[in-house]
């Protein structure tokens, strides 16, 4: 099922695989109600600003991929209630030549609320993130999983916190954020923040941002590859590890052939 | 007629002398051992032909069919025909070994290799170099055993097909049976394609494999002797105290360097 989105819409999304496409020329407001195991496929062709919500009621297990092909500007304000025991995994694409800015926002809200955040970015352009994950009841687990690789004339910079409030005991929060550089002109930054308010709580971050390694490349190219064969390779094997945290095969195998053919595009 | 000349080669690490003028030919169908006391200039000859970033040259020059090699960027020698078969090959986590060699064939072709043929030919080396089939769809080199990683060297040389091998120390780590499979396939890519080899090694017995025409002897960033099998041989048996001697040179005291120096200060 395809759906061409270019205005404000409230959607009840339905059990099974789904895709939707935004082409808007405007600020828009989209809801997505999912009401049961759901997964879903939403491109962007064109978004200047585009505020995303999600709900889903207790029990389920949603994935949603946010794919963004806009070559223009986009700014997103996503705010995701996960409700209990569901397990929300939503996953970002930035593999695109245009300016992003993502305000993301997960709240699990209910006991047994799961959420995973997971991003694969190519940054030749501006790219700036702020992601939050908030317990807000007990026995809730979020976990993000950012990767960027930082191209010429690209800005990345990606703010990352995981929260946990008081009384929202017998909770987890992780998080693993990682630049890599190619270029000495790039500025990449990751602010990793962990604000915990319970003392019974499980918690971790990990960020790095890091250079190619030299050995590594003079390997490749020794054996005839120029270097944007060389930044294709690696790119590639940078972000592909994204597609591991998505479960769903239909939504996997769109996103590795996509990551491919848009990393060979822009190296 | 493809001719590797180096004529008069110094090269740096780091400011470090390491080559102090070395001159060497090597033509088409040649095999040539490079031995000599480790830490005398080997691996440094070899990298600074496909160009480490971390070695400088000071002075001289190489030239490989008739081209000035010192001033091509390092995939460009390679797709001269240059290879290296490193000691220490890197791990590259997230491609695969597959995916990278379809890569740098095509790198050298117009048109991209068909994946039959190129899966076809993958097969056929994995078989010969008795690897096992997973090989091709594991990432480079991680988790790879020493005696795997440097069979994966000789596979990349078998589907790259160089007009000149180096090999910088491909038998070290492996066992007897491994020694046997990657000199056999060496000594057989060479045979069928008349592909000129420069072979660093210490065993003798890679070296009877191979049976190179050539010994040159570096010692101290200088090729001190050369001859023909008689010499890799007789230094298997007798060592290099007698080059020394004869040659009247000492051996770069490499190992000495990394001593930690005689601390005179005391604690009072």
């Amino acid at each position: 099922m395809m759906d061409l989105i270019n205005s404000s819409r409230k959607i009840v999304v339905p059990a099974g695989y789904s895709e939707y496409t935004v082409d808007a020329d405007g600020e828009i407001d989209l809801q997505l109600e999912c009401s049961r195991d759901s997964e879903i496929f939403l491109k962007i062709l064109r978004a200047p600003k585009l505020n995303l919500t999600t709900e889903s009621c207790g029990g389920s297990s949603i994935a949603c991929l946010v794919w963004n092909e806009s070559e223009t500007t986009t700014e997103f304000h996503e705010l995701h209630n996960v409700r209990r025991d569901t397990r929300l995994h939503i996953a970002y694409g930035e593999i695109v030549k245009g300016d992003t800015l993502r305000h993301t926002k997960i709240d699990l809200l209910e006991p047994g609320a799961e959420a995973l955040m997971s991003s694969a970015t190519l940054a030749a352009a501006r790219k700036e993130f702020h992601a939050s994950v908030a317990s807000r009841a007990p026995h809730t687990n979020g976990d993000m999983k950012n990767y960027a690789v930082i191209l010429e004339g690209g800005r990345f910079v990606m703010d990352a916190a995981g929260i946990i409030e008081r009384g929202a005991h017998v909770s987890e929060s992780h998080q693993t954020s990682r630049a890599l550089c190619f270029d000495d002109t790039v500025y990449a930054s990751i602010v990793p923040a962990l604000l915990i308010d319970d003392n019974d709580v499980k918690a971790s971050h990990a960020a790095s941002v890091g250079r190619v390694d030299e050995d590594q490349l003079y390997y490749l190219q020794s054996r005839g590859l120029d270097i944007n064969e060389c930044m294709r390779l690696i790119s590639t094997g940078y972000l592909m590890p994204i597609t591991d945290t998505i479960n769903e095969e239909r939504l996997k195998e769109t996103l590795k052939k996509e990551l491919e053919e848009k990393i060979a595009a822009l190296c | 007629m493809k001719e590797l000349m180096i004529k008069n080669l110094h090269v740096s690490i780091e400011g470090k002398e390491i080559l102090k003028g070395v001159d060497l030919i090597v033509r088409e169908n040649e095999v040539h051992a490079l031995m000599g006391p480790n830490g005398n200039g080997k691996s440094t000859l070899l990298a600074a032909v496909m160009g480490h970033p971390k070695y400088t040259v000071t002075e001289g020059t190489i030239e490989y069919d008739g081209q000035d090699v010192l001033a091509l960027p390092v995939d460009a020698r390679s797709r001269l025909g240059l290879f290296l078969g490193m000691q220490y090959p890197q791990e590259i986590p997230g491609v695969t070994n597959s995916d990278f060699l379809k890569a740098a064939i095509n790198a050298r072709r117009e048109k991209p290799i068909s994946l039959f043929e190129f899966v076809r030919g993958m097969q056929k080396n994995i078989k010969q170099l008795e690897l096992r089939d997973d090989i091709a769809h594991r990432f480079l080199n991680e988790g790879f055993s020493g005696g795997e990683k440097k069979r994966n060297e000789i596979l990349q040389m078998m589907m790259l097909k160089p007009s000149l091998a180096m090999l910088d120390e491909i038998d070290s780590g492996l066992d007897v049976d491994a020694l046997r499979i990657v000199a056999d396939t060496v000594n057989r890519t060479q045979k069928e394609t008349g592909m000129s080899l420069i072979v660093v090694s210490h065993y003798e017995r890679f070296l009877e494999f191979v049976n190179p025409q050539y010994t040159h002897i570096l010692v101290d960033g200088r090729i001190v002797a050369e001859g023909g099998p008689e010499l890799a041989a007789r230094i298997d048996t007798e060592g290099y105290d007698w080059i020394y001697r004869e040659y009247n040179v000492l051996p770069a005291a490499a190992e000495d360097e990394k001593k930690r120096p005689d601390l005179n200060i005391r604690l009072g």
